[in-house]
């Protein structure tokens, strides 16, 4: 699999060393790392990463805000999100629905895993 | 690992030297800032260990000076002041990293190692080469799983090197790197040193030649040799048609530490990292962890005093979601789940009654303890690990009870959901899946369970368990155990996605094999190699059966067939008819008469649809033949139709 750039948007500073570690050992990927919604978008549209992977729950701008702004740059509109939730919010997961996003990976989860688990979301 | 110390108070030298020795560092320790600039600037160090206090000239300013002088080396701070200011004012100054006294020795040393791994070109935890494993923060050197004994130096001579695999290591660099300033050993010793290191690699089964000398450069890790047998064949290049015929496929010798372990050395390996990482990141975290919980159990004091402002309440609502992440992370299910309730309870009624603090504070005390009792993340409780899982339907006691202790055995984790009261089994399923928090990987069903089941809600029909259980889990293995001699049962099995049917009298021993053998077929990648002579068609192929998890080595130039053949082993193939010098009926032929390879299932797909083409090609040994155009999902179908019949016959 040719090498993809990832960014992960996320306010937990351990959550994202992990998955920068994991992606990095499984596939290899560039890991670009954002600890905010505001953060994220300025990154996205400048490093144009190839998937962006989203926490919902987070202080200010949550995740399905920081989504939707995403959508309505047109800098960022065409890459795809993929929504980091725990959980016990999967059964919230309808709010999801008719969005337009291209997936949802629930928490906790093992960062070797998340390459296998990213591509076959994307058809990658 | 060699590292500078300027610290003023001997008691605290004292005690990081010792701590630092045991995890084989070599210290240079200085009492005051001149003497550290002095040192720091003349000989060559890994990291610099600075006190911010110190006589002469502080630790900040010391860290100014080496960051203005263009000194790169990793540095860390040893604080007593707990304010942001002073933290902020040493990141500032060039610091990497800081620790606050009083310091836990455990956590300073894992700071030192993730700073250390930070300046090496190994980024990795533990250092790996080839069949090498050093793992930096229990001292241990094995080979091939072997543990070897070393003295202090060999291993520093080791640790050094695999930090820089692509280095060749000079006798004044080791010298320089290995012995503290006040030692003066000759080049000789080196030698001698290298030469133990190689006589105990040997003696335990190592090439002689695995640490190699370049005359008159120094010596080095030698490049690993790539198994003739693994190669990695790509797909001929997407270039323009013209050039694609005459490029011949690339094997993929690339001489990284890893490429000749096979596939799965190489996931362990990384899951070995991996935790290995999580052990590192745990020894930050777990404090950091327990002053949040602190601040969580703050706010339950304020509750208790009836003094928890809204406010308060959703800050610490977001904490425990927090934590609640944080743990995860590491697999600490109970925390996760002690947290996960605190959010709910925090995310509820605002402002919440001072009565329910009680309640909140046990739950925080849990919390609290599950936290301080976790010294170490286990394998087996990292998230959907490499453990695969068997959600056991079933209420027949002792079967499951030997289903257990057999799976446990076979690495195999068992999720029992067996029902005290029938109707509720649904939502116990339910329940069990979402608490498990993965998925499982193969479904066990014992029949009686169904049965009384759809009897007790009165229904003569399903939908059943096993209904749910497929439309939940589509792609999903699931086995059922029933009685063989019933054959509706067994007819209604087939007709709801029952993939495999065992008898009530298999042992559980054979169970668990089937399970086992079920889990590995799943496992390995299907390698398809088609041989086309069309471009277009070869290009887009891999991605039409990309969903089905095959791995697809295409080919447009038959005179190379066997030699892919050999490289890449598939598990099936794919022939056009019509190919340019070599027809397709050729190289099937050629497949049937080879003892290796005449099992080999063949597919054929061409434009032609006439009868005669498709007899000669069940003539000389076709499996299946197939016309184009089609979709992917069909040639899918029709791939994993011949590996299951393939499967069948070998099991």
């Amino acid at each position: 699999m040719p090498t993809k750039r990832i960014l992960i948007i996320d306010d937990e500073e351990t959550i994202q060393t992990v998955v920068q570690f994991g992606i990095q050992m499984s596939a290899g990927w560039d890991v670009l790392l954002a600890s905010s919604g505001a953060q994220g978008i300025v990154i996205a549209q400048t490093e144009q990463p190839d998937v962006i992977l989203l926490d919902v729950v987070m202080p200010a701008m949550d995740g399905l805000a920081t989504f939707k702004a995403l959508r309505s740059h047109l800098a960022t509109k065409h890459i795809p999100v993929i929504f980091l939730t725990a959980k016990v919010q999967t059964a919230a997961r309808g709010q999801f629905d008719g969005l337009g996003i291209s997936g949802v990976i629930t928490k906790p989860f093992n960062a070797l895993h998340l390459p296998e688990q990213i591509a076959r979301i994307l058809h990658w | 690992m060699k590292i500078l110390l300027v610290e003023d108070d001997d008691v605290l030298i004292k005690v990081l030297t010792k701590t630092l020795k045991a995890h084989h560092y070599i210290i240079d320790a200085v009492k005051d800032g001149e003497m550290g600039w002095t040192y720091g600037s003349t000989f060559e160090y890994d990291l610099i260990v600075l006190d911010v206090v110190l006589p002469k000239l502080d630790g900040i300013s010391l860290c100014k000076r080496f960051r203005a002088e263009g000194y790169v080396t990793p540095i860390l701070l040893l604080t007593s002041q707990t304010a942001n200011s002073a933290k902020v004012q040493g990141l500032d100054a060039g610091a990497d990293d800081y620790v606050v006294k009083p310091f836990d020795q455990a956590e300073l040393a894992a700071r030192m190692r993730a700073l250390l791994r930070r300046g090496s070109p190994n980024p990795f935890p533990l250092l790996t080469w080839g069949d090498l494993m050093l793992n930096p923060s229990t001292c241990e050197v094995s080979y091939r799983g072997q543990r070897l004994d070393l003295t202090t130096k060999e291993y520093e001579l080791l640790e050094l090197m695999l930090r820089d695999t692509q280095h060749v290591f000079s006798s004044d660099e080791l010298l320089d790197h290995l012995w503290s300033s006040e030692k003066f050993p000759s080049e000789a010793t080196v030698r001698s040193h290298i030469r133990r290191v190689r006589h105990k690699l040997a003696a335990i089964g190592a090439p002689q030649d695995f640490i190699a000398t370049l005359h008159g450069r120094g010596y080095y890790l030698k490049a690993l040799q790539t198994e003739v047998a693994m190669p990695t064949i790509t797909p001929p290049p997407l270039r323009s048609p013209s050039l694609e015929v005459a490029s011949e496929p690339k094997i993929d010798c690339s001489h990284d530490s890893t490429s000749s372990l096979p596939v799965d050395d190489r996931s362990t390996t990384a899951q070995q990292q991996y935790l290995a990482f999580l052990n590192e990141t745990w020894t930050t975290t777990q404090p950091d962890s327990i002053d949040q919980v602190r601040v969580l159990l703050q706010a339950i004091g304020d509750l208790h005093a009836d003094q928890l402002t809204p406010q308060h309440q959703t800050q610490a609502q977001h904490l425990a979601h927090k934590l609640a992440g944080t743990l995860g992370i590491f697999g600490l299910h109970k925390a996760v789940h002690l947290a996960r309730q605190l959010e709910h309870w925090l995310g509820g009624q605002a402002p919440l009654p001072a009565n329910q603090a009680p309640l909140m504070k046990g739950l925080v005390t849990a919390l609290q303890q599950e936290i301080e009792a976790t010294s170490q993340i286990q394998p087996s409780q990292i998230p959907s690990g490499q453990s695969p899982l068997l959600l056991l339907l079933s209420d027949n006691e002792s079967l499951n009870h030997a289903l257990q202790a057999i799976a446990a055995s076979r690495g195999v984790q068992v999720e029992l959901v067996s029902p005290l009261a029938l109707d509720t089994t649904l939502s116990a399923l339910d329940a069990t899946i979402d608490e498990i928090g993965q998925a499982p990987d193969v479904i066990l069903l014992h029949l009686s369970i169904d049965r009384a089941m759809y009897s007790h809600l009165g229904q003569a029909q399903p939908p059943s368990l096993l209904q749910i259980c497929t439309q939940r889990y589509p792609a999903l293995p699931i086995i059922v155990m029933g009685d063989r001699q019933e054959w509706r049962t067994r007819l209604e099995v087939a007709r709801h996605g029952g993939k495999l049917f065992l008898d009530t009298s298999t042992s559980p021993e054979q169970v668990i094999a089937t399970v086992v053998d079920l889990l590995t077929r799943s496992k390995l990648p299907t390698k398809v190699m088609v041989v086309d002579d069309d471009h277009h068609w070869l290009r887009t192929l891999p991605t039409l059966l990309k969903p089905w998890g095959f791995k697809v080595t295409t080919l447009a130039d038959p005179q190379q067939f066997w030699t892919v053949l050999q490289a890449v082993t598939p598990d099936v193939v794919v022939l056009d008819v019509n190919l340019p010098e070599i027809n397709g009926y050729e190289l099937c032929q050629m497949l049937r008469s080879d003892p290796d390879w005449q099992r080999l299932p063949v597919l054929f797909l061409s434009a032609l649809t006439d009868a005669s083409s498709q007899q000669k090609a069940f003539t000389v040994g076709a499996d299946d033949y197939l016309h184009k155009p089609l979709m992917g999902g069909e040639l899918a179908t029709r791939i994993l139709n011949r590996l299951q019949r393939v499967q069948a016959y070998q099991g």
